[in-house]
């Protein structure tokens, strides 16, 4: 455990820098939507919603990609177990999904306090996904970051184990998986059922009950396979 | 004293190459081991294994008496400097020593800055920034710094000029005499570090050529030159491994145990003799068909060359 929280702390070396780009690139994607919208709001009584929350996500997604073929060679480098390295790397990630969700709770908090920025800008809190109980918004803000961490994470650690190969035979599967069921669906006539399923759904199952529930054997898978990666 | 590192009957095979051929030594504690040989010899590979970086086919490894794979106790007393270490694209100079001191438990910060200055390596650059010669500086700075009671260095000075690699050797020899801990050096540039070395490590082709000490090696084997008679009854009492002949004369590189007698019996026979160097005997052992007797014995073959 002692080593897992020196590699929690060896990814915080350039801490400015981990915390400046999804940072960053969010504050970004907000300031511009609050131009765009504060000038085209003059005469509209719709609530612009966009989508510049995901760019937080996004950068997160691809911060765990690099952890794995990035600071994974240079960790086990120094003479870090794997399984240190994999603690450790979960430990500091699930910190900033608490901490980030914890900031972003505030922010949607702000924002309905202030009637969306005084333009009635939806920037961090999304309406179709709408969560009433405070302690599963916070959730609804937190599990997403874990579950787009772990995809990168495993996505990467089959790169760092099976290569370029293993990258093709992933897409391969994925993609025939996919378009097997999609097909599937088709033929069946499923499209409606599927959709009405997803509408059936509360907000709080589809950004917290669900995605725990995928992120879990990510993690486990993971972790299997990278006890077996060389750097 | 216990052997810090033991391998038994160690194999390693890729698709179709065996890059470890059951290969069995042990290493003694605070000593500079030379891990010679030719690329592609296997001493990447082994270095791999015995810090878990890498798998064995079959065999075993100890390293301070345990397995090293998942080994914290083991892991956090190594330090593996190798050429082509990659660094995350954000960490500039002065992270990656601040990464070495939280994961070695023996980290000398001051030495460490120190040694910054001494290669003049630019603190607030970013690693993927640095010349390749810098870039191995830097890994020489960690290792150094590190302490780690078994340290590998493995070509570590790609790209360095002569001195910053005699900086390197100065600075390692220094150290390590103040700090005794056990060393594994790997390099093709043997006549740099020939003085430096107390024991020889020779593999080839995923074997072990020699396991023996440096100071024993350099009496064991010699260069005669002299009349083609002389030569051959000088070499009969060894294993030859190298020969040129120029009309009536001969220089034969011969292994054997000749003891304090070998010069006056040279005399005798009205040849030349000279120790060969660390450099010759590798380049010899590596490419004489003898190479693979482990002692004097098997004088029979030779490897003859003509000379042109």
């Amino acid at each position: 455990m002692n080593r897992a929280l020196t590699v929690a702390r060896l990814q915080f070396v350039d801490w400015p820098s981990v915390v400046a780009w999804p940072w960053g690139i969010l504050a970004l994607s907000f300031v511009i939507n609050l131009a765009l919208f504060a000038s085209m709001n003059e005469n509209v009584d719709v609530e612009p919603t966009t989508g510049g929350l995901l760019s937080i996500y996004v950068v997160m997604f691809v911060a765990c990609v690099s952890s794995i073929t990035q600071d994974f060679p240079f960790a086990i480098g120094l003479g870090i177990s794997r399984r240190s390295f994999y603690l450790g790397n979960v430990l500091q990630y699930v910190g900033q999904a608490i901490a980030y969700a914890a900031v972003l709770y505030l922010l949607a908090m702000a924002e309905q306090a202030t009637d969306g920025w005084g333009i009635d800008l939806r920037f961090f809190g999304l309406p179709f996904l709408w969560v009433e109980h405070p302690v599963l918004r916070f959730l609804g803000f937190a599990i997403p970051f874990l579950l787009l961490g772990f995809l990168g994470i495993a996505i990467a650690v089959v790169f760092k184990r099976w290569g370029v190969n293993g990258m093709l035979t992933l897409s391969t599967v994925a993609l025939v998986g996919l378009g097997g069921l999609a097909v599937l669906a088709t033929w069946l006539r499923w499209w409606p059922a599927i959709v009405g399923w997803f509408a059936d759904q509360s907000g709080a199952a589809l950004l917290v009950g669900w995605p725990a529930l995928l992120t879990l054997p990510l993690a486990v898978l993971s972790y299997l396979a990278i006890r077996r990666a060389q750097p | 004293m216990s052997p810090v590192v033991t391998v038994t009957d160690l194999t390693k095979r890729y698709r179709d190459v065996t890059a470890l051929d059951g290969i069995s030594f042990s290493l003694t504690e605070n000593r500079i081991h030379g891990l010679l040989g030719r690329n592609g010899a296997g001493k990447t590979t082994l270095m791999q294994i015995l810090t878990a970086q890498n798998f064995a086919t079959s065999g075993d490894v100890a390293v301070f008496g345990q397995h090293p794979y998942e080994n914290e106790r083991v892991l956090s007393r190594i330090s593996f400097i190798k050429e082509s270490q990659t660094y995350p694209s954000n960490l500039r100079v002065s992270h990656v020593l601040r990464a070495g001191g939280l994961v070695h438990p023996g980290w000398d910060e001051e030495f460490a800055q120190r040694l910054i200055d001494v290669f003049q390596l630019p603190r607030q650059r970013n690693v993927r920034k640095l010349s390749r010669g810098m870039l191995s500086s830097l890994g020489i700075v960690v290792g150094l710094a590190s302490r780690a009671p078994l340290t590998f260095f493995d070509e570590p000075y790609l790209g360095l000029d002569a001195v910053a690699r005699q900086l390197f050797y100065d600075h390692l020899l220094a150290d390590y005499t103040e700090h005794p801990r056990t060393i594994v050096l790997s390099t093709h540039l043997i006549d740099e570090v020939s003085d430096l070395i107390e024991h020889v490590l020779l593999m080839d082709r995923g074997r072990l050529l020699l396991d023996v000490e440096a100071e024993a090696l350099r009496g064991q084997v010699v260069t005669v030159s002299g009349p083609v008679a002389a030569v051959d009854e000088f070499a009969r009492t060894g294993a030859e491994l190298h020969r040129v002949l120029l009309g009536g004369t001969a220089r034969a590189t011969v292994r054997g145990d000749f003891g304090p007698a070998a010069p006056d019996r040279a005399r005798s026979l009205g040849l030349d003799l000279e120790a060969s160097s660390l450099q010759d005997i590798v380049v010899r052992l590596t490419t004489s068909k003898t190479g693979h007797a482990p002692g004097a014995g098997g004088a029979g073959a030779t490897n003859e060359e003509a000379a042109r």
